[in-house]
């Protein structure tokens, strides 16, 4: 068999020193009514190569962003990843390591999520991060549960519906069967109301979420909600984008207390929709309540500094039911892989990759809306996605058409947002160039043959 | 060769300037920005990241790299954790484009490969759990823990009993996740003993379920490496009494093909495909959770869901041959109605954990380890799991007490508490020491029942002469000079670091100057 090395010699002299006849043996104390007496119902063995042949053929039925031109975002995006990433993601003392319980043996890991955290501070405008959850929806869900936890009996959480609908999702699941109230603002411009988050907002609530820019692209008054937040001793949880932040406010040059994003952008591709890196930073003041490991600076024995996992009272395998969360693992992986991307983006990288993405979008929604079909569906401004609204309400059609025409052109909305069901989301990464836009304009706009959607 | 030249902190390296990435010119019309954002949401400048030329960049990370061990450098006998070798085949096919390449909310008919894998996998793990539906949603084996403790709510919920069924009963070897979920899924929990053997006190466990416990979660193999001695009875008597059965799937690496949680009584489980089923560690995740469930359960699992449409007229890939250049050459059958898709209309679904589908480039590696490995590989893996297991329990026993008798599953925890008593040597002190003969160290101090706990897990991965040489070498240590175990580890990159210091004035981010 592929990884293991025992003989049969080698078994027999093992068993000997156990002093067991057979391996069977050493399974008696399974009772034999409880033992499997057959052999596991899967496929048999393949060699690597017939393992190589076999996803051959079946990665040949995915269409992906190297065979179709790829527009689609939503939480999720096409931007590029710099070969660096791969280089160190791939590095044996990185990706085959655990996690840095013997700090001794893994310094290199310790001072990546020190300099990670540090990053991400930066990146933030916070005052502490933690060394990453599992993705974006959970670390807000995980903010949502700091919010209450830090709120004493406020037990209400505001989200307006232009947070990411799967965002939502995840956060009613994490409120199901505790004393916490999710509500939805609904957004009919597109972006938050402040004066209807002011008439929503009220003693018991914890937490304000504002994604920013929101899931449809667009640029939310982060500065007034903020202060709405604040006014009624709400914590503001902000949903980032991490390019954006190439020219965007930081959040917490707004005002935000916790700030959590979805990461994979920063370097890890879009790999289906994970493992993706949930990044989280807050003020000083609840650093203690954050969920997920967390790495500090200290001294070693001979006065030399170094890196060590701490504040671990918040955790699980030290607290068990008093601890902040069951976080137990983070994606220490995407967080180095966001720290090189960062790195190598700098200050500069980081801005030119956000204008392209807005630059770009903005040339796409213009030359698209030329049309008399189509038309953008808000009017607040937007980063490097933009809702467009189908004057003859066959999105799917539309989106089937383009599919054939070699690109994957749009997310549909209406799966999440009813009233919305004549509209769909198209993302502009740096990657896209103006060909790609004119080319999807022109297949958009080409006259169809096919009838309105039969789904 | 390691070179500790090298490892400043990022920022020292930066210097206004200097820059790695080289982007494209815009090659659309340029407006100003201040023309296309408002001046209240534009940053004045961008964020302060360091500035630092490729090469230096390089240089950081591999320098930095070479001070952690890893699976691939050192034997990792860390217990509980089953740090196996990580097959290369499983890391070149997550990054087939036709994968990592792939945006979540593709349409369905566009991913057919992609839900192939992620539908046979849901049937490869039902299999080998003998539960017979599966959601791989769940981020990691924690969050598996919380929505499977979420779908017994849900059950509960359905059949009137949710306000009744507050109780999650767990051993107190247990993970510190099990304790955690339960709470944040709105349960009590309460703790049962367990025996020197690492078994449940059934005393305990009797005192304590009544008709009010909702889940009794339970590790079996358990965290001392036995296999629970009172398994159906404990899942029976939780039965008789309403309750349902979680099994901590960590140790699944023991029991692969040789029995099954649903067979033994488990209603519900999670796997930790990053352990049994080799994906890499990452140095610390990323994992991912799946979980198994009875047919009664099924309707509450997460959404999505990959289901199989009934026959659609697209030939099964697994019957047809195959070219060489792995192509169907055949025309193309995807205008065909779809074989697999997604299914969101799931009215009793407990909703979505996280984002998306779930953690598919782990869940890929898992995937890639069960199609290699086969029904007979599988049960080979467990059995040299166990073989090795118990070949280093009877090397260790006859340098450190193993309280927990002289047979183990996949690990056994070994008692440093004689050591302590008689040298002073406390477990600690011979993890660390072992450091400086390059193994990485056990798991020590956990489960929290045995004393001066040493939790050691081979794995199959290892040869007898590895293990051969780890003993020897556990041996030479506990006859060294107490002092100079004190002071361990000595040739590592740093020695012990000073934790406290670390927990009381918290220094997490280097400073801005």
């Amino acid at each position: 068999m592929p990884y293991h090395y025992n003989t049969p010699e080698d078994q027999r002299e093992m068993l000997d020193a156990i002093g067991a006849a057979s391996i069977d043996e050493l399974f008696a104390p399974i009772p034999d009514a409880l033992q499997l007496k057959r052999p596991l119902n899967l496929p048999p063995a393949l060699s690597e190569m017939e393992l190589d042949q076999h996803l051959r053929q079946l990665t040949a039925l995915n269409d992906h962003a190297g065979t179709k031109v790829c527009f689609l975002g939503g939480g999720s995006y096409d931007h590029f990843v710099p070969s660096v990433c791969d280089v160190i993601g791939s590095r044996s003392e990185f990706y085959t390591s655990y996690t840095p319980y013997q700090a001794e043996a893994s310094q290199g890991n310790l001072q990546v999520m020190f300099e990670y955290q540090s990053l991400i501070t930066r990146l933030t405008g916070l005052d502490v991060a933690n060394s990453s959850l599992y993705d974006g929806a959970s670390a807000a869900a995980e903010a949502a549960l700091m919010a209450l936890h830090a709120g004493g009996n406020r037990t209400k959480v505001i989200a307006p519906s232009t947070l990411h609908p799967e965002y939502r999702q995840t956060i009613a699941t994490y409120f199901e069967n505790i004393d916490a109230e999710l509500v939805t603002l609904d957004c009919p411009a597109g972006v938050l109301d402040a004066d209807a988050l002011a008439a929503a907002i009220d003693d018991r609530t914890a937490a304000v979420i504002l994604q920013q820019p929101n899931f449809f692209g667009c640029i939310e008054d982060a500065d007034r909600v903020a202060a709405v937040a604040k006014g009624a001793g709400a914590l503001l949880v902000a949903v980032f984008d991490p390019i954006s932040l190439g020219l965007l406010k930081r959040p917490g040059d707004y005002g935000a207390n916790i700030a959590v994003a979805e990461g994979h952008t920063l370097g890890t591709p879009m790999s289906y929709g994970g493992p993706y890196l949930g990044i989280m930073a807050c003020d000083n003041s609840l650093v203690r309540r954050m969920p997920g490991r967390i790495v500090g600076e200290t001294t070693d024995r001979r006065g030399k500094k170094c890196y060590v996992l701490t504040m671990q009272t918040r955790e699980q395998h030290i607290r068990r039911d008093k601890a902040t969360s069951n976080v137990c693992t983070n994606q220490a992986l995407f967080a180095v892989r966001a720290s090189v991307y960062l790195a190598q983006a700098g200050p500069q990288g980081l801005r030119e990759t956000a204008n392209l993405c807005l630059q770009k979008t903005r040339y796409l929604a213009e030359q698209l809306c030329q049309h008399d079909r189509f038309s953008q569906a808000f009017d607040a401004p937007t980063f490097k996605e933009v809702v467009i609204r189908d004057a003859e309400n066959n999105v799917a059609g539309l989106l089937r058409d383009a599919l054939d025409a070699g690109y994957l052109a749009g997310l549909p909305l209406g799966r999440w947002y009813p009233e919305l069901s004549d509209c769909f989301l198209v993302a502009v990464t740096e990657k896209r160039t103006k060909a790609d836009i004119d080319a999807l304009v022109k297949s958009l706009t080409a006259k169809s043959a096919r009838q309105p959607a039969h789904v | 060769m390691r070179n500790t030249r090298d490892t400043q902190l990022l920022f020292d390296l930066s210097k206004p300037g200097r820059r790695a990435a080289r982007l494209p010119a815009c090659d659309v019309p340029e407006t100003a920005i201040e023309d296309l954002l408002p001046a209240s949401a534009v940053a004045a400048a961008p964020p302060a990241l360091p500035e630092v030329p490729e090469p230096q960049i390089i240089r950081h990370y591999l320098n930095l790299s070479t001070l952690n061990m890893s699976v691939d450098t050192h034997f990792y006998p860390l217990g509980s954790c089953t740090m196996k070798y990580n097959p290369k085949r499983n890391e070149r096919a997550a990054a087939m484009p036709g994968f990592a390449d792939l945006h979540p909310l593709q349409p369905a008919e566009t991913i057919q490969g992609m839900l192939h894998v992620l539908y046979e996998m849901q049937q490869y793990l039902s299999e080998i759990s003998g539960l017979p539906a599966c959601s791989l949603q769940p981020a990691a084996g924690a969050q598996g823990e919380y929505a499977a403790l979420l779908v017994a709510a849900a059950y509960f919920r359905d059949i009137g009993q949710a306000a009744q069924r507050r109780k999650v009963l767990a051993p107190d070897n247990a993970h510190g996740t099990n304790p955690a979920s339960a709470v944040m899924a709105g349960f009590n929990t309460i703790t049962v003993k367990t025996r020197s053997n690492g078994g449940v006190d059934m005393e305990d466990f009797y005192k304590k379920l009544d008709d009010n416990i909702a889940v009794f979660m339970i590790t079996n193999p358990n965290t001392v490496g036995i296999f629970e001695p009172n398994m159906r009875e404990i899942a029976d008597a939780v039965h008789a009494k309403g309750g349902l059965v979680y099994l901590d799937g960590a140790n699944m690496n023991a029991i692969l093909g040789v029995t099954r949680p649903g067979d033994f009584g488990a209603d519900m489980q999670h796997y930790n495909p990053h352990k049994t089923f080799s994906g890499p560690h990452g140095g610390g995740g990323p994992g991912a959770g799946p979980i198994c469930v009875t047919e009664v359960l099924a309707k509450y699992l997460p959404s999505p869901m990959v289901v199989k449409e009934e026959e659609s007229g697209v030939r099964d890939q697994e019957s047809a041959g195959t070219s060489s250049l792995g192509r169907d050459l055949t025309p193309d059958s995807r205008h065909l109605t779809p074989k697999y898709r997604l299914d969101y209309n799931r009215p009793h679904s407990i909703g979505r954990v996280r984002s998306f589908f779930g953690n598919v480039g782990v869940l890929l590696r898992a995937y890639c380890y069960i199609r290699t490995h086969g029904p007979d590989g599988l049960r080979r893996v467990s059995e040299n799991a166990v073989l090795n297991a118990n070949y280093l329990l009877s090397k260790v026993k006859h340098i450190l007490p193993v309280p927990q008798g002289d047979r183990c599953m996949h690990e056994f925890v070994a008692s440093g508490s004689k050591l302590k008593a008689e040298r002073g040597v406390a477990a600690m002190d011979l993890a660390k020491r072992l450091l400086d003969f390059g193994y990485h160290a056990p798991t020590v101090y956990f489960p929290l029942t045995v004393p001066e706990a040493i939790m050691v897990e081979p794995t199959e991965t290892e040869s007898k002469e590895t293990l051969d040489a780890f003993a020897e070498t556990l041996f030479r240590i506990t006859g060294e000079d107490p002092e100079l175990l004190h002071e361990a580890p000595h040739t590592t990159a740093i020695s012990r670091p000073d934790e406290v210091q670390a927990a009381r004035n918290p220094m997490l981010c280097c400073r801005v100057d």
